[in-house]
């Protein structure tokens, strides 16, 4: 798949995934039940923590080796912000990545490509004060040979999390 | 000198509530019996609470996974009844040769070494039995349409006990759907899931399993399993995979409160898509002249066939992946 095709195709559904969160009528209720993970949720899952983890190193060639030297991150309200201006936020001694979770995690693969979706909380401190939170991510991961890259993520809060407040792996015991 | 009576007296006035007040909160811990363990559970709404643990021989703990309370299903066997949605008459995987191999695995993996994994868990009052059995099998061609969510497959599971199937509350119901039909998350987060829920009245253990067929990358072992009746129709071999899978968890954690571990991981997932050694199929084992051509792989056999399964954690030593027991 052309490179501008799979950025228009992210874009639609970041686009799509933002305007549904606003418009969609109908909030379904929380249904319980415990999940067979697919085989793609069990790899993303495992690279999106190898991502974390080595942030939480603050080890920016490995982080550099697993994004596309094109890597970007958008958020809403605010410019995109370019790969190598992120990794140096991250990876500097003001952010302190404590502890991460990652929960609701999809994957929609696309051959080449896979967009994956997920939940994210996290324990952290920039410059000294709290920067945990809850987090929707979209990933776009890119195939290179045998090895996945990723090459876009839009990251948005949705919501505050007490510095104190302790991570449950799973809030509600069953995803 | 003068002494301050009034402040005295406040003083000791507050020391009277303060001690009244821890008192008043004693009963308020949990109440914990010699040799009984407590334990924190989810509470479903973002919290746990605390609950006291078993007193028994049924319950092993320390091995990887938590006992957190619930009830096992105990029963010898346990009745799985099936609902194949959809339309099990057509092309490819979604024939009556995937229901006719589906249904021998359902009527002979009970009692199995493999299965037996599954007696190392238990509750307060016994362990599992390690034997399980088709109840029974009924078709819904579609009566929730094609594009189903968690309620239509609710509806699907309570419209089957009027159809055919009996209300029982000791049982796993498995909705098993065609290639054709889409439910929301299966392919792109899940294969499968189980759950539980009150239904005409009664607590039912449901599972979803969709034909694997539909999304072979993310759901299927390989495209030509020991059961497949043609190269690349593999979807049997991929359903049996996720039915052992959600029929364990569903045994073992049937009302979401028993087995899982700290990460809220059941003893199925601990292993998932995780095989263990197989072996290279032959017709002496029982695989089809299609597997046997693909050179398909195959880790277990009974009944006189062979199968691809996951292994299952086995709740003792330090707890691990186990194919069989012992």
């Amino acid at each position: 798949m052309p490179h501008g095709a799979l950025k228009g195709l992210f874009s639609f559904m970041v686009a799509t995934a933002v305007l549904a969160a606003t418009q969609e009528p109908v909030s379904p209720k929380l249904t319980p039940t415990i999940i067979t993970a697919t085989k793609q949720v069990i790899l993303f899952t495992g690279l999106e923590r190898q991502v974390l983890q080595a942030i939480q190193k603050k080890d920016k060639s490995a982080v550099e080796a697993m994004t596309t030297d094109d890597f970007q991150i958008e958020m809403p309200d605010a410019d995109p912000l370019a790969g190598p201006d992120w990794l140096d936020s991250v990876a500097s001694r003001d952010f302190t990545l404590k502890s991460f979770v990652l929960r609701q995690m999809s994957v929609a693969d696309l051959g080449d490509a896979a967009v994956v979706k997920y939940d994210r909380i996290q324990q952290a401190t920039f410059k000294g004060k709290n920067d945990s939170g809850e987090f929707f991510v979209i990933d776009l991961w890119k195939k290179s040979g045998d090895s996945w890259r990723l090459a876009n993520r839009y990251v948005a809060r949705i919501a505050q999390v007490p510095a104190s407040q302790k991570i449950q792996p799973k809030p509600t015991g069953k995803e | 000198m003068k002494f301050p009576l009034g402040k005295i007296l406040l003083v000791f006035l507050f020391v009277v509530l303060a001690v009244n007040f821890l008192i008043a909160q004693k009963p308020l811990q949990p109440v914990q019996e010699p040799g009984q363990e407590s334990h924190q559970v989810p509470d479903g709404a973002g919290g746990s609470i605390q609950v006291a643990g078993p007193i028994g021989e049924a319950v092993s703990t320390g091995h990887g996974i938590n006992y957190n309370g619930g009830p096992v299903l105990k029963g010898s066997p346990v009745p799985i009844y099936v609902i194949w949605y959809g339309n099990w008459n057509g092309t490819g995987s979604n024939t009556q040769t995937t229901v006719g191999t589906v249904e021998t695995w359902l009527k002979t993996v009970g009692n199995t070494p493999y299965e037996h994994i599954n007696t190392t868990y238990g509750d307060n009052t016994g362990n599992v039995s390690g034997n399980l059995t088709l109840g029974g099998a009924i078709f819904d061609t579609g009566s929730q349409g094609t594009r189903l969510s968690n309620n239509r497959l609710s509806n699907i599971v309570n419209r089957s006990f009027t159809n055919g199937l009996p209300k029982d509350t000791n049982g796993v119901y498995v909705v098993i759907s065609a290639s054709n039909i889409s439910e929301q998350g299966f392919c792109s987060s899940f294969c499968g899931f189980h759950t539980a829920q009150t239904l005409s009245g009664t607590n039912i253990k449901w599972a979803f399993v969709g034909n694997v067929d539909r999304c072979p990358s993310g759901c299927e072992i390989q495209t030509t399993g020991p059961n497949s009746p043609a190269t690349n129709v593999g979807g049997a071999d991929g359903i049996i995979n996720v039915l052992t899978h959600e029929t364990e968890e569903a045994i073992t954690d049937p009302d979401l409160n028993a087995w899982f571990d700290s990460s809220g991981q059941e003893d199925a997932d601990k292993c998932n898509f995780n095989f263990g050694a197989t072996l290279t199929c032959t017709t002496a084992v029982g695989c089809t002249p299609a597997a046997v051509t693909a050179g398909a792989k195959f880790n277990q056999t009974f009944g006189g066939h062979a199968y691809m399964m996951q292994q299952e954690w086995e709740n003792a030593g330090t707890g691990f992946c186990a194919q069989h027991l012992p």
